[in-house]
Order: C-alpha cells, then sequence, then structure tokens
C-alpha cells in the first residue's frame, strides 16, 4: 500500500475520495479512512494499493512512501 | 606528529624542574633540537625513575613492587614538540643521539573523554535530571503541566507501572487519547515498554500535566519487526491531534507531541528524489501533517536518533546524515542526548538533518535510572528519553504560556537562545543550540513577560 494525497471540500467523506478518484473499495485500505492532513488547505490523504496509487497519480498527490518506523531506545 | 620527548639533563637542570619554587622552561632544558618545532609554552615535568623496591627485581617490569626516586640524578624531564610528517621514523630514530640528553620520544595522541554507550551502565538517576531540570524552581513558579495536554506517540502507557515507579499518580486522558486501527482501545493499560519509559521520562519536570496515549508503534498492519509502526498510523494521529487541539479554547490551547522514533534504513523509503520519498521530501504527507498540527499551536518534539558515529544503533543504515524526514522538520525540536554530566551520548545523531540543516535543535538528558522499563539496572537511554525529558520541559512551560501567548516557533526560539552552549561556539551538529537549561529559559520568560506588560 502507498499513500496519496488530495484536495476536497470541508468535511469530505472517504466515499467522495473513491468516486473524485475513480478508485474501486477493494484498491482503498476503508480501515484506514480519509484522514485530514491540513484541514485549512483542505489536503487529505488515503491508503491505495500501489498500481492504484501510480493510475491515479495525475489527479492526486503522491503515490508517497510508508515506511515501517522504530522507537529509537534503548540503542542496539 | 604531535611528541613527548624524554630527557636527561644534568642533575642541577632536573632539581630546577622538580622545584615547587623554581620555573624551569623548555629552553633551559633541551636547548634546540634540529627537527623538532619545540612548545615552549609547556612547562617541563619531571618524571621519576622507577626500581624494583626488592634487590635483583626486572628492571623493565612494572608487575612487581617499585619505589620511585625523584633525585636530580636519578630523575628524568618531558617535553613536548611536533615533528614534521615527512620522514617522520627518520627523525624520530636520530632523536636520542642528538644532544645525549634525549632517553626516549614517544606518541602524544590526543585524548578524549570516554563517551556513554549502548549497553553502558546507568550515568546517574532521574533524580539527578530532576534537579538539573531545576523542577523544585519549576513546580514553585507554578510550571507543573497543569491543563496541558501531553501526547506519548509510541508503544502505549503502562500507568500502573510508571505510578509505582515514580512513587506519585498522573493524569491518563482516556477521552483524548487514540490508538490505530486493529490495537486494542485501553490507554494506560498496554503492556509495560518504551511507552512506559517516554512518559515516565515526561513527568519528570510536568507531573501535573494530562497524559494522551497514542500506541502508534503498536500497529502490526504490515510491520517487518517486532515493535514498529507504519507512517500512515502516525498521520492519523496527528490527525486526531488536531481535533484534540481545535477542541481547546484558543486561549488556553497546550499540546505538547513527543515522538521517540523514526526510520534507520533508507531501504524501507523511496529513493531520495522519487517524489513519493520520505527521508528527503517536505512535500511527503507526514511532513505536511507535522507542519499543519504546528501551525495550529502543538509543540512538537522528535528524537534525533541513535546513530551517532561514536556508536551508532547496529539497525542504522543511512550512511550518511541520519536525522532523516520529519525527525529533521523545520517546524519540530529535533532533541538530541547528552548524560547528566552533560556530555553528548555516543549513539546521539549528529545533523546536518535531511529537511533542515540545523539539527539537532538541543539536546536533553537521557542514560539515567529511572522508569525501570526495560528491567532493573538498565538504563532509560536513547534519545527516545531525551525526547520527552525535554518535552515535559516544554509542557511545564505551557502551564503559564499557552500558545496564544507564545507560539511554538517563538518557544523554539527561545530553547535555542537559552541552552547552554557546548563544544564550539554557537550551534553545532553534535549538540545543536546546546543543553535545554530550564533557568535560563525561566529568566527569558520573566523578560518576556515583563516586556508583554509595557506594551
Amino acid at each position: 500500500m502507498v499513500l496519496i494525497t488530495v484536495r476536497l471540500p470541508p468535511e469530505a467523506t472517504l466515499e467522495q475520495a473513491v468516486h473524485r478518484l475513480g478508485l474501486s473499495e477493494d484498491e482503498v485500505d476503508t480501515g484506514y479512512g480519509l484522514v485530514p492532513l491540513d484541514p485549512d488547505q483542505g489536503l487529505y490523504a488515503l491508503r491505495v494499493t500501489e498500481s492504484a496509487g501510480h493510475r491515479v497519480a495525475p489527479d492526486a498527490g503522491g503515490p508517497f512512501s510508508d515506511p515501517p518506523i522504530e522507537p529509537f531506545g534503548p540503542p542496539h | 606528529m604531535r611528541v613527548l620527548i624524554q630527557l636527561r639533563p644534568s642533575p642541577d637542570i632536573v632539581a630546577a624542574v622538580a622545584a615547587p619554587d623554581l620555573t624551569a622552561t623548555t629552553a633551559d632544558v633541551t636547548g634546540e633540537l634540529p627537527g623538532v618545532a619545540l612548545d615552549h609554552d609547556y612547562t617541563p615535568v619531571p618524571l621519576p625513575r622507577a626500581r624494583p623496591a626488592v634487590p635483583g627485581g626486572d628492571p623493565l617490569s612494572l608487575n612487581q613492587p617499585l619505589d620511585f626516586s625523584m633525585a636530580p640524578e636519578e630523575a628524568s624531564v618531558l617535553v613536548r614538540g611536533e615533528i614534521s610528517d615527512d620522514d617522520r621514523a627518520a627523525r624520530m630514530a636520530l632523536l636520542p643521539g642528538r644532544g645525549g640528553s634525549v632517553v626516549g620520544v614517544y606518541a602524544d595522541p590526543v585524548i578524549e573523554t570516554s563517551l556513554t554507550c549502548g549497553g553502558t551502565p546507568p550515568v546517574g538517576t532521574w533524580r539527578d535530571v530532576e534537579r538539573l531540570l531545576a523542577v523544585p524552581r519549576l513546580t514553585a513558579e507554578g510550571y507543573d503541566g497543569t491543563g496541558v495536554a501531553l501526547a506519548i506517540c509510541d508503544t502505549g502507557i503502562n500507568a500502573a507501572h510508571v505510578t509505582r515507579q515514580m512513587g506519585r499518580s498522573f493524569t491518563i486522558d482516556a477521552d483524548r487519547s487514540w490508538s490505530p486501527s486493529g490495537v486494542s482501545d485501553t490507554p494506560g493499560r498496554y503492556r509495560v515498554d518504551h511507552g512506559s519509559m517516554c512518559a515516565f521520562d515526561a513527568l519528570i519536570a510536568a507531573p501535573k500535566a494530562s497524559f494522551i496515549d497514542i500506541p502508534v508503534l503498536l500497529s502490526r498492519r504490515q510491520g517487518d519487526t517486532v515493535m514498529d509502526g507504519l507512517l500512515s498510523d502516525a498521520i492519523a494521529a496527528f490527525s486526531h491531534l488536531r481535533t484534540v487541539l481545535d477542541a481547546q479554547p484558543a486561549a488556553s490551547r497546550a499540546l505538547v507531541v513527543s515522538n521517540s522514533w523514526g526510520s534507520f534504513s533508507p531501504l524501507w523509503d523511496m529513493a531520495p528524489g522519487q517524489p513519493g520519498n520520505y527521508s528527503d521530501n517536505p512535500a511527503h504527507p507526514f511532513n505536511i501533517i507535522v507542519g499543519s498540527l504546528e501551525r495550529a499551536g502543538a509543540d512538537i518534539l522528535f528524537a534525533a536518533g541513535n546513530c551517532g558515529v561514536e556508536c551508532k544503533d547496529r539497525r542504522c543504515a543511512f550512511p550518511a546524515r541520519p536525522i532523516v524526514g520529519a525527525n529533521s522538520h523545520p517546524q519540530v525540536l529535533s532533541i538530541g542526548g547528552v548524560d547528566t554530566k552533560g556530555l553528548r551520548v555516543g549513539y546521539s545523531s549528529q545533523g546536518p538533518g535531511r529537511l533542515t540543516d540545523r539539527k539537532p535543535d538541543i539536546c536533553s538528558y537521557t542514560h539515567f535510572a529511572g522508569s525501570k522499563a526495560f528491567g532493573p539496572g538498565t538504563p532509560d537511554s536513547g534519545t527516545s528519553a531525551a525526547c520527552p525529558v525535554a518535552a515535559g520541559l516544554v509542557a511545564a512551560v505551557r502551564t503559564r504560556w499557552p500558545a496564544s501567548a507564545i507560539s511554538p516557533a517563538q518557544l523554539r526560539t527561545l530553547l535555542y537562545r537559552t541552552a547552554t552552549d557546548r563544544s564550539t561556539v554557537g550551534f553545532d551538529y553534535d549538540y545543536g543550540y546546546g543543553v535545554a537549561d530550564p533557568p535560563a529559559l525561566l529568566s527569558a520568560l520573566e523578560r518576556h513577560a515583563d516586556a508583554t506588560a509595557k506594551v
């Protein structure tokens, strides 16, 4: 899975994002949902399959990496 | 090459060097030594002659009782100088024959203090950290975290363990806590682990803060390691924190976010230069939401990482510039680690950062006996501990100075200006602007209050 960004009106829903980008339900991590990144700018993020991310790239930001993160201690 | 030169001059010169009421110079001892740039600022040092204490002992062995003689006819003198690196071996070999008094030439290597590294015992205790942070003064002046939300984005907090180790209770704000999809929603009741250490360390300076438990590192969605999450979980966590912040009254907004995590390897990321890259790309969604949350009034702190050149964590896979992504974001405080003696721990990552050159920003304390989250005798360590220690200090300040009075950017500047400078003058890549200094910070806040009152 990768991350993409999309600009939508305030209070937008995942359904609106999916419709706007032409995504199918199985291409989207619906558990993750539509996450506001910057409400003032109407910028949102969602997780989609890698192929979907590349396909919708002209209409969305990304695709962006979603790397694992780890705690910084104690040092090994 | 810098060298120490041992000479055996005449007994009266040795006596002059050894006498506390006389001052013999390098020139008095040696005259000139061809091929050596003598350090005439170095006062010659008398060296006693060692002899076996027992008759018949080995004259070359130190593994026996020894007597030491400072008698002028037996003692020697040490001076310091530099030999050109050209034909160094030949010059050193010739020196003992020069002038007849040179008896030995030795290297004079640079010496350094032994840095604290992973696996070494604790340096001091959390009570030392409490003293170094001037917590009694902070508390006396009303800086205790009351009314401040302090989010620990980590592996979850075990409140019972933290309370037991600290000897006092604290507040977990269950209503404003949040967990990623698939992680049990029991704030303050997670397994004792890294997150409990972070909560303990933040409590040192902010005992009355309301802790928001965000177990972002417990996600198992696609993680490869025993304990990790995905950056997308952190995005969702920060989005939740934005709702927390927006729900606070604008005049008293105070949200501090402590993040003791990051990325160790470029292999898990898209390559630098690719549009989807995280480590080097300010347009990545997580770097966007970090800036957005800070602009809305949150103080965001990130550990600088454990990839210091002297003893880096073995997981570190960035060949250079290991402070990556949001850990080097211009709108966060990137926290390096020092021990309770004020010395940078050898694993604390050095700048420059990838998103911002001047990282880390400041240092705070780590590697002390504290939470026992990893067992008795194991220190709270890593920049993982330094970050919440600093977050606790920031939360303490926010008790009386909400974001409406001092913006996160202004508070960062105050922390830079008041930090105790280390190493070179001003900013450096080891310590940033220096070690956070609460008394100096309080004084600056008093001046700020006076200036504000006059306006």
